[in-house]
């Protein structure tokens, strides 16, 4: 594995300081003060703005550049809430701009020949984009858990994968900060290590524990014939620019073990932080703090729409289209675009929202796509790796577009699922739109593929090789 | 008395979306100086005015922080104008919809959701005592018998903390208290399977439904007795 670009060991004691000594405030004045009304005013005094009846992917480059100032200046301002301590852990531009400088430009996930490199990229830049496929903590029996994570490491578009979470461990119920959070993860291991030796590709990086949210299984499983250091193991912010000592206590883990670790804040469209103007600078300034805060090598904004919870609400996708290049003009953080699309397996809304989604990233400059969480990812076993592999091939098709001719493209798929998000077509599980013998989708889902794939050529996306 | 309902209306929702707070308050006073009762003030004005805030947050056409002000403002409106009105004259009392414990269960420290579901069911006329966060089954009983509330309403956005929902119906079953309060839960966790399973009373995903629950439980309540 390469050696990761961890910050130095003062720095990380630093860090933990600021958790414990920054300036108290109670967290009612944190969302309001530091979060609604300073991006209000951060809004006005970058003039962040865009045709809305007309942009689906911006490219305009003073606007993302006035964009990321913004997004620094609520970085220096505000800084990152603990919600243990209540207190605010602040950082100076010098020091934000020392992080960043020292951020890796690429960074290796999975070991030996399966082994995969994630390099930066810039927006209309036609360099490869990595992917990342699975089902994304998408809750699953423990009785389909193995088939149907075989389904996704068999599908060699995919440079390596994300886990689902198990319902249940053994027949237990797995009960947060209990020692089944570590029996259940173990069990993950399990079956995951099983799954990609299957598959042929025993050293595919895979996802850190997913099972819990607790602390408790990265403590656990990220070590001795656990998740290896090379492995996606992952570390969040909470909605708005919160965090916690459990987030703290896994990423003091990940630095003594120099294991990779892949950062992600979801702020909430529509919440404190406002609509996409707001959250535009919110994914800004977060993917920044959580490099300054966690030492993660890769970041990732997923903001959630208030009522449907998905990432491709259309106003979210040109919203994140442009805090991306905001980021990738102006830093070499390793940035990604994630697909969360309200559709579930079976309805073809899925593709065009998935398709939407990493076009608008890919041309803005991504380092690697993220997805699928099927519908919402609250509904459990309602995801396939279908999905996952029209994912690839968009994102492969995407390099070769401008963000100028990826705009009217994007449009265009907006248009097509726009009016129908809010119904909630979540679809049918795993084991309706795969058949469980072949570990193959049915031809009905299969057919909505080659629909799909007809679609996007049709609409001007060159996709390679036959549907 | 000539009173102008959708004037007032007009003018008083203007005042809650500028976060005008004192418009607000002079609203209601003027309208009340020309003779008109605080109970009427509240439910021909500020109940249809708070119904149309929480709709535009469902639409998403306002944010989270403007339905937040609203509601804090009309809290001061209540304060400041309608209850000294009402105690004044002791003519008629403003009825709650229904009071409604909210807690995010053990183990979860994710609120944005249910704190969504604290502003719709406050906004749309229900009292709500909110315990936070990461709360212990014992203490959400405790304080549901000391507030005497009707609904217990959960929150959990992890598969890992449902247990702790199953322990608040073993524990209200185990004081003999399961039948005086009516139990949901929501969240992006728990599944209307779950829900089944471990004998709730309703569950679901959003805001909305969450105040369409409360209210048909209220309705239902009232019938019965």
């Amino acid at each position: 594995m390469e050696k990761k670009h961890k910050a130095d060991f003062d720095y990380f004691l630093s860090v933990l300081d600021k958790a414990d000594t920054g300036p108290y405030v109670e967290e009612k004045d944190w969302d309001r003060q530091y979060i609604t009304n300073t991006i209000k005013g951060l809004i006005k005094k970058y003039d962040i703005s865009w045709d809305k009846a007309n942009t689906a992917v911006p490219y305009d480059d003073s606007l993302s550049d006035r964009l990321f100032e913004a997004g620094m200046e609520l970085a220096v301002v505000s800084g990152v809430y603990c919600i243990d301590t209540h207190r605010r852990m602040v950082w100076t531009r010098e020091e934000l701009d020392k992080v960043l400088a020292n951020a890796p430009t690429s960074v290796v996930v999975g070991t030996g020949k399966d082994a995969v490199t994630i390099q930066k990229r810039s927006p209309d830049e036609h360099k490869r984009v990595g992917v990342i496929g699975g089902p994304y903590g998408i809750p699953i029996s423990e009785e389909l858990f193995f088939p149907l994570t075989l389904s996704y490491a068999k599908e060699r578009s995919l440079d390596f994968i994300e886990n689902a979470s198990l319902l249940t461990t053994y027949g237990r119920d797995i009960r947060a900060k209990s020692p089944w959070d570590s029996v259940a993860c173990w069990q993950e291991v399990d079956l995951i290590f099983k799954a990609i030796k299957e598959a042929g590709r025993p050293g595919m990086g895979v996802g850190g524990p997913n099972s819990t949210a607790s602390a408790i299984g990265v403590l656990t499983t990220v070590s001795h014939n656990g998740f290896r250091p090379s492995d996606w193991n992952h570390n969040s912010f909470m909605s708005e620019l919160k965090v916690s000592y459990e987030d703290l206590i896994r990423s003091a883990h990940f630095y003594y073990t120099d294991s990779y670790c892949h950062n992600f804040y979801n702020p909430i469209f529509g919440g404190f932080a406002g609509g996409g103007e707001g959250i535009a600078i919110a994914m800004v300034t977060g993917m920044v703090l959580m490099k300054a805060c966690l030492h993660g090598d890769s970041v990732n904004p997923g903001p959630s729409h208030a009522h449907l919870s998905c990432d491709t609400y259309p106003e979210i996708i040109t919203s994140k289209a442009l805090a991306m290049q905001a980021l990738n003009r102006n830093t070499h953080l390793l940035t990604s675009s994630f697909a969360r699309p309200a559709a579930g397996p079976g309805v073809i809304d899925i593709f065009y929202e998935v398709a939407a989604m990493h076009i608008a990233g890919v041309t803005s400059g991504v380092a690697f796509v993220k997805g699928v969480q099927s519908a919402s990812g609250r509904f459990a076993g309602h995801c396939s790796a279908l999905e996952c592999r029209f994912m690839a091939k968009v994102a492969h098709a995407a390099e070769k577009l401008s963000r100028k001719e990826a705009n009217p493209i994007v449009r265009k798929l907006m248009d097509k699922y726009r009016d129908v998000q809010k119904d909630m077509r979540i679809g049918k599980p795993f084991n309706e739109v795969y058949d469980l013998n072949t570990l193959e989708p049915t031809s009905e889902w299969m057919n909505l593929y080659a629909q799909a794939c007809k679609e996007m050529k049709l609409l001007g996306l060159p996709l390679e090789g036959e549907d | 008395m000539d009173i102008q309902w959708e004037e007032i209306k007009n003018d008083f929702l203007n005042s809650l979306l500028n976060d005008d707070k004192d418009t607000a308050i002079k609203i209601a006073e003027k309208t009340l100086e020309k003779g008109v009762t605080a109970q009427r003030f509240f439910e021909s004005c500020v109940t249809p005015v708070l119904v149309e805030i929480g709709d535009r947050f469902m639409r998403l056409d306002i944010f989270l922080p403007e339905m937040i002000a609203a509601a804090e403002i009309v809290q001061s409106v209540n304060e400041k104008v309608i209850r000294p009105q009402i105690e004044k004259t002791d003519v008629g009392k403003m009825e709650s919809q229904g009071k409604v414990l909210l807690a995010t269960i053990e183990g979860d420290l994710h609120n944005i959701g249910k704190n969504m579901v604290n502003l719709m069911l406050r906004v749309n006329g229900f009292e709500v005592i909110d315990l936070g966060t990461d709360v212990p089954p014992s203490e959400i009983v405790e304080k549901a018998v000391q507030e005497d509330v009707d609904i217990i309403g959960l929150s959990s956005l992890l598969t890992s903390c449902l247990p702790f929902m199953k322990d608040v119906v073993e524990l209200l079953k185990l004081k003999g208290l399961r039948d005086k309060y009516k139990l949901i839960i929501g969240g992006a966790a728990p599944t209307l399977e779950f829900a089944q399973k471990i004998g709730v009373d309703a569950q679901g995903h959003t805001a909305a439904e969450a105040v369409t629950i409360c209210r048909e439980i209220i309705r239902s309540k009232k019938l019965s007795s």
